[in-house]
Parts: C-alpha cells; sequence; structure tokens
C-alpha cells in the first residue's frame, strides 16, 4: 500500500509541477490554487507512505538510496509548500517541485532493493542522523536556487528593459533573505547530523570509521558550508559570486552522495 | 435592451469624462466627496427617477439612473439635466456638448469599463474601482440604490475583478514616479522601513518621494546645497509616521549610506562617481543601493550600474520602461474588453431570464402548496386505517414525480419564451 500512496504523491507533485508554470511564469494567480493544494496533497501522501513503511518494516530510517531520495523529495516539497505560504511566491516551486518529482518517482517505480545492517536501524539516532543531514542538503539546494533567481532578477534589472522583466521572480531582498536563512538553517541541522552519525561510528565501527573517504568528505563540506555561511555574513556577498560560492558547496555535496559508492563502512548494500 | 423594461424601468447614463470635456467643465461638474450623498439623493427625488448612483472623479463626472419608461424615453433626458441646473446651478446648453449619453445595454457596458478602468485616462488604473465602490456605498446609504442598480454594481465589481486577475492590465506602472516605486519594490520587495535619500530640490524628486513614501517607506533624508531649501522639503514630507533628516550637502558621501534608495536632481553632474558608490557599498556591507538619477546632466555617473548592488535608472530608462508597461497594458486592454463584452452579455441574459425565473417559482411553489394540500386530505380519509411510515414515504415520492412530470412542459415554455427576443427587437 506505502508504493501506491508513493504513486499517488508522484502524480500529485506532478500536477503541482505542471500548475506552478503558469502561476509563476505567467502571473496566472488562479492555477496557484491547484499548484499548493496539490503540492500539499503529495506531501501528506508521501508522508503516509513513508510512514506506512517505516511502520511495517520497524524501523524509523530509509535503508536503501530510493527511500533516502524519497525522504528528500518530501523535504523539498515541504520547502516550497513553506516559501508559498511565508513568502507568497511560486517561483521557487519552477525548480523544487520537478525535482521533488523524480525523487519521488524513481522510488515510487522501482523500488530499492540495497539495505544497510546496523546495530542502531532501529533507533532514534540513526533516524536523527539521517534526517538532519537530508533537511541541510535540502536548506543547501534552496540556497542555491535563491541565489540563482537572485542573479537572473539583478541581471535582468540592470539591461533595463522592462518588456523582459518576469513578474514571476521574488524581489532581490526576499531572495537574499530566503538564501541565507536556508544556510542558517541547515548548518545546525548539518552540525547535528554529522555529530550523531560520529557517536554511532564511534560506538559501532571505532576510530576507523574516519578514514573512509566519504566520511572524510562529509566533514569537508561540513567545513565548505561554515566558510560560506561566514563569507556571506561578514563581506554581505551577493549576486554571481554567492552562485559561485554556492554551486561550489553543492558540488561538495554530490561528491559526498557519490562518495557512498567507495565507502567501505558507509554505503548502503545489496541484501 | 427591453429586459429592463418589462419590470423595473429603464437604465440610463449621463456623463462627461476627460475624453468629452475640458478640465474647466469637469472642474464645474465635479461632486466633492462631502456633497455627493446629498446630490445622490437629490437625484434619486427627480421625478421618474427610480434609483441612481453619482460617480465623480477628477477625470469623470456620471449620473446613472433607472427611470420609468416615459421619462426615460424624453431626449434628452429632462429629469437629469434639471437636477445638472438645479443641482449645480450650470445651463444644461453649456454642458450639453460634452455630455455623452448611453442607455439599457451600452450603459451596462460603460459602468463595466469605468469599473474595470478601461475608460480611464491611464488605462488599468486601480483607484477607479474604489472610487465606484465609494459612489456605491454613498448611494445605498441614502436609499438610492435597489433591486436594479444594487446587483448591478456588485456585477460591475465582479467582472472588474475578474479583468484584473485573467489579464495583466494593472501589473505594470506607467508614470515616472510610480515606475521608480515599483522598480524600488523590485529590488526591496516591501519598502517598509526602507530609507529614502533626495539629493537636490526638485518637483520631480519630491513627487517620487512621496511615491516611496506611499509604498511604505518610512525614512527621508534630505541634502541641499542650500541647507534651508533641505530643512524646508523635510519638513513638507513629515508626517508622524515619517521620519525625516538632513544631511549637509558636505557630507553627501559620507552618510549617502545610510540610504536604500537615492532620487538625485541636483543637475551638477556626476554627483556619484563609481569610487563614491564602491565606499558606498563597503559601507552598507554590500547591501544593494537604488538610484533614481532623474538630473539632466546626470547626477550619477551611468557606470555604477555595473556595480554589484548598484542599480542606476535615469530618466530616459525611467520613461523607457513607462512606454514599454504603456504598450503591455494597451495589449491587455483587448483581453479585457473581450471579457467585458462576454459579461454584457451573460449579465443581460440573466435580466431577460429573471422573469421567467420568479413565475417558474411561483408555478412551483403553487404547485407544492397543492400536493401537500392533497396528501393532507388524503391522510385524513385514510385516519381509521393509517397507512405505514413506508406507505406515506411512496404516496409522498409518487406526488412529487406527477408533480414534476406536469409542470416539466410550462417550465420548458417559460424558459423558451424568456430566450427569444421580442419582435421589436
Amino acid at each position: 500500500m506505502s508504493l501506491l500512496w508513493l504513486r499517488v504523491a508522484a502524480l500529485l507533485y506532478g500536477i503541482a509541477a505542471l500548475a506552478v508554470l503558469p502561476a509563476a511564469l505567467y502571473s496566472r494567480p488562479r492555477w496557484r490554487h491547484i499548484a499548493v493544494p496539490a503540492a500539499l496533497a503529495g506531501a501528506f501522501f508521501h508522508f503516509v507512505s513513508i510512514a506506512e513503511t517505516f511502520y511495517a518494516a520497524h524501523r524509523a530510517l530509509p535503508v536503501d538510496t530510493h527511500e533516502t531520495l524519497s525522504m528528500l523529495g518530501l523535504l523539498l516539497a515541504a520547502a516550497f509548500l513553506l516559501l508559498a505560504a511565508r513568502y507568497r511566491t511560486m517561483s521557487f516551486g519552477i525548480f523544487l517541485l520537478p525535482v521533488a518529482v523524480l525523487l519521488t518517482i524513481v522510488p515510487a517505480f522501482r523500488p530499492g532493493h540495497e539495505t544497510i545492517a546496523y546495530p542502531f536501524v532501529g533507533t532514534i539516532w540513526l533516524f536523527l542522523h539521517v534526517a538532519l543531514l537530508l533537511a541541510a542538503y535540502a536548506a543547501l539546494f534552496l540556497s542555491l536556487i535563491a541565489s540563482l533567481l537572485y542573479l537572473i532578477q539583478e541581471r535582468l534589472l540592470k539591461q533595463k528593459r522592462a518588456s523582459q522583466q518576469p513578474t514571476w521572480l521574488p524581489p532581490l531582498e526576499t531572495t537574499d533573505q530566503i538564501a541565507l536563512k536556508s544556510l542558517l538553517f541547515g548548518l545546525p541541522c548539518m552540525t547535528a547530523g554529522l555529530l550523531i552519525g560520529s557517536a554511532i561510528a564511534l560506538q559501532t565501527i571505532g576510530p576507523t570509521f574516519f578514514a573512509d573517504p566519504k566520511v572524510l568528505l562529509s566533514f569537508a563540506m561540513w567545513v565548505a558550508y561554515m566558510l560560506m555561511i561566514f563569507i556571506r555574513r561578514h563581506s554581505g556577498l551577493r549576486g554571481r559570486r554567492a552562485v559561485y560560492l554556492s554551486s561550489f558547496v553543492f558540488l561538495v555535496v554530490l561528491a559526498v552522495w557519490a562518495a557512498n559508492q567507495l565507502s567501505v563502512v558507509h554505503r548502503f548494500k545489496a541484501p | 435592451m427591453s429586459e429592463l423594461k418589462k419590470n423595473s424601468g429603464s437604465l440610463l447614463l449621463l456623463g462627461v469624462n476627460h475624453t468629452t470635456a475640458p478640465l474647466d467643465v469637469r472642474e464645474r461638474l465635479a461632486i466633492p466627496v462631502s456633497r455627493l450623498a446629498d446630490a445622490t439623493r437629490t437625484l434619486a427625488h427627480q421625478p421618474g427617477v427610480r434609483e441612481a448612483l453619482i460617480l465623480s472623479t477628477c477625470n469623470r463626472v456620471e449620473l446613472l439612473t433607472v427611470q420609468d419608461d416615459v421619462v426615460a424615453a424624453a431626449v434628452p433626458p429632462m429629469g437629469m439635466l434639471r437636477f445638472l441646473h438645479d443641482y449645480l446651478n450650470l445651463p444644461a446648453n453649456e454642458i450639453e456638448p460634452h455630455v455623452y449619453e448611453f442607455r439599457e445595454r451600452e450603459a451596462i457596458r460603460h459602468l463595466f469599463r469605468v469599473a474595470s478602468s478601461l475608460d480611464s485616462m491611464v488605462v488599468g488604473e486601480p483607484q477607479i474601482l474604489g472610487q465606484v465602490k465609494e459612489s456605491w456605498t454613498v448611494a445605498r446609504e441614502v436609499g438610492a440604490v435597489k433591486s436594479t442598480l444594487d446587483p448591478l454594481l456588485q456585477r460591475a465589481f465582479s467582472v472588474a475583478k475578474k479583468v484584473r486577475t485573467e489579464t495583466q492590465i494593472g501589473s505594470s506602472t506607467v508614470s515616472i514616479a510610480s515606475v521608480a516605486a515599483e522598480l524600488a519594490r523590485k529590488i526591496f520587495g516591501s519598502l517598509s522601513g526602507k530609507t529614502v535619500l533626495i539629493v537636490g530640490a526638485g518637483k520631480m524628486s519630491d513627487l517620487a518621494a512621496r511615491h516611496l513614501i506611499q509604498q511604505g517607506a518610512t525614512t527621508l533624508l534630505v541634502s541641499n546645497r542650500t541647507e534651508a531649501r533641505a530643512e524646508k522639503i523635510a519638513d513638507s514630507l513629515r508626517t508622524p509616521a515619517i521620519t525625516t533628516g538632513v544631511i549637509p550637502f558636505d557630507q553627501l558621501h559620507e552618510q549617502s549610506h545610510r540610504a536604500d534608495i537615492v532620487i538625485t536632481s541636483t543637475g551638477a553632474g556626476h554627483v556619484f562617481t563609481p569610487a563614491h558608490a564602491r565606499a558606498l557599498l563597503h559601507r552598507r556591507r554590500n547591501r544593494p543601493i537604488f538610484f533614481i538619477d532623474i538630473a539632466v546632466p546626470r547626477d550619477v555617473a551611468p557606470e555604477i550600474n555595473n556595480l554589484e548592488g548598484c542599480f542606476v535608472y535615469d530618466m530616459d530608462d525611467l520613461q523607457q520602461v513607462a512606454a514599454q508597461n504603456q504598450a503591455v497594458r494597451s495589449r491587455e486592454a483587448e483581453a479585457a474588453e473581450s471579457i467585458v463584452s462576454r459579461e454584457v452579455e451573460r449579465y443581460g441574459e440573466r435580466l431577460a431570464q429573471a422573469p421567467a425565473t420568479e413565475a417558474i417559482k411561483q408555478l412551483l411553489l403553487d404547485a407544492e402548496t397543492l400536493r401537500q394540500q392533497e396528501l393532507a386530505r388524503t391522510a385524513q380519509r385514510l385516519s381509521p386505517q393509517p397507512l405505514t411510515p413506508e406507505q406515506l414515504a411512496a404516496i409522498d415520492a409518487l406526488t412529487k414525480s406527477l408533480t414534476a412530470k406536469l409542470l416539466h412542459p410550462q417550465i420548458a415554455a417559460l424558459r423558451e419564451a424568456a430566450n427569444t427576443p421580442e419582435p421589436d427587437e
């Protein structure tokens, strides 16, 4: 049944992703009344699907890549809903919702067969480790999109062509706030997620865990994340350079994700 | 349209606007808000006038009335001309050349166009809808709008809303001051809490500053070579909600980082150079700053626009944006006209159906009363051997079905008759 709910969620995200286009790009507010409820319903069914999966398996965390991606999709959909409610903007949906669809549609139609076998699988700590890190990734992705939107709006304003200035872009100050706030939200999530993961690893694997490439890259990612926030706050970095910086950190995150394949101790395994 | 004539009089609209009358005529016809209630009441009490509404703005004065058929048939409409003559003390022949007149369907169309801002001097401006609503509120308070004008005006409001939401007629601004405010909103979002700095004294900069204050800016700084003049401008713009201050002209570069929006109009050449702007950005920790340069020659070096975080719009840029926005509005106005035409048709059909709807309602009510009476009589007749609840329900369903089937041809005929145009149309 959980797969059915996940498929329903994917379909609803798809509807929301399509409806958000006229709502944002062509200033058609009626479509907003389809996009937001569809995304909300999608997030609800997505949550039900995840909860049902965990309940049936007597565990509280995703155990394969697809489940992890699915959780990330739910977080991105939630981020869209949060922004729509707080800033009344649909613009972020243009980017967030298609990614949410993609992250949901893959596990909905091709469930993963990998698994992990840690002694802490049933505990809240491992769940927190995964959930907090996923929240940090979602926050970083959101910050990257906000920085990109800032850059586009800035360019258009500087070119001074009114006919080319789309109405769907949020004001510069709003996108800047979203970019910074999402980073500030992501930092404690990432820090706590890494600390919890390290504590668990120390107990189960021992100090050798810290020689693993994925683990090392994760700490490099945290340093890059910290550095980015420091630079942004200290010098008020915006525009093109902010996009470069966010893109760099995002690439590090992708590298951390990809390092799953290189890791000996931190990876999903085929059963 | 004879729909109105059938039961509720004739709709007649008389008025002057910016296209038909010069300003001095409009000035003499204008009715201030303080006198609007009295004027509406007086118009509504004219012989033959059943309902009335007066719309008086700086660009138009319009009298919308529902009149008895005989009175309305007069050309020119005597009741309304008498009102203008008596109330405003204006000879009818002086204003008659400027007056336009719309009757029935055309009056509805005109009202919908006015409320949707398609008849405004600046097409798409949002104030007119509020002014129509204000007139309607006043007319309701004095009991001058009733069964005909009340639903018509409410329909006009929803048509105007539809035009706003389904087209982009009001999405772009067309005056220099409002373009500047719109651009500021694209940079800062809400202008609440933002600081505006006026450099130099000029009518245009004053106007732009007022516009920005209207949009939410809360602090206003003024810098001028003559400090007394700066003080005077600051005083004129100070309100309980607005904090104002003066920056001595020789400290302009040291203190201009306090402002989010700088309006310059000194015409003294490059008051702000790229070096100044870089220092300013550094002090602002790269927070964006918006220069509105309305001076000729320009006060702000155009290269400043290349700096990240600085946005420079001079007079030409603002005028160009305004012209482009005007073109967008004209395109959207065509779509809006189609919506209005569709809505006029729809309203006409609704009016045409109204008498038939009333007759159908009455027919159904009479039939139901008769059915209930017959049911009661039958129940009484069978009282020695009362029916079970199931039997009663079956009889109830049977009689309902019979009544509906018997009435169906009559209802269909009434509906058809309402949709058939009269021979004189």
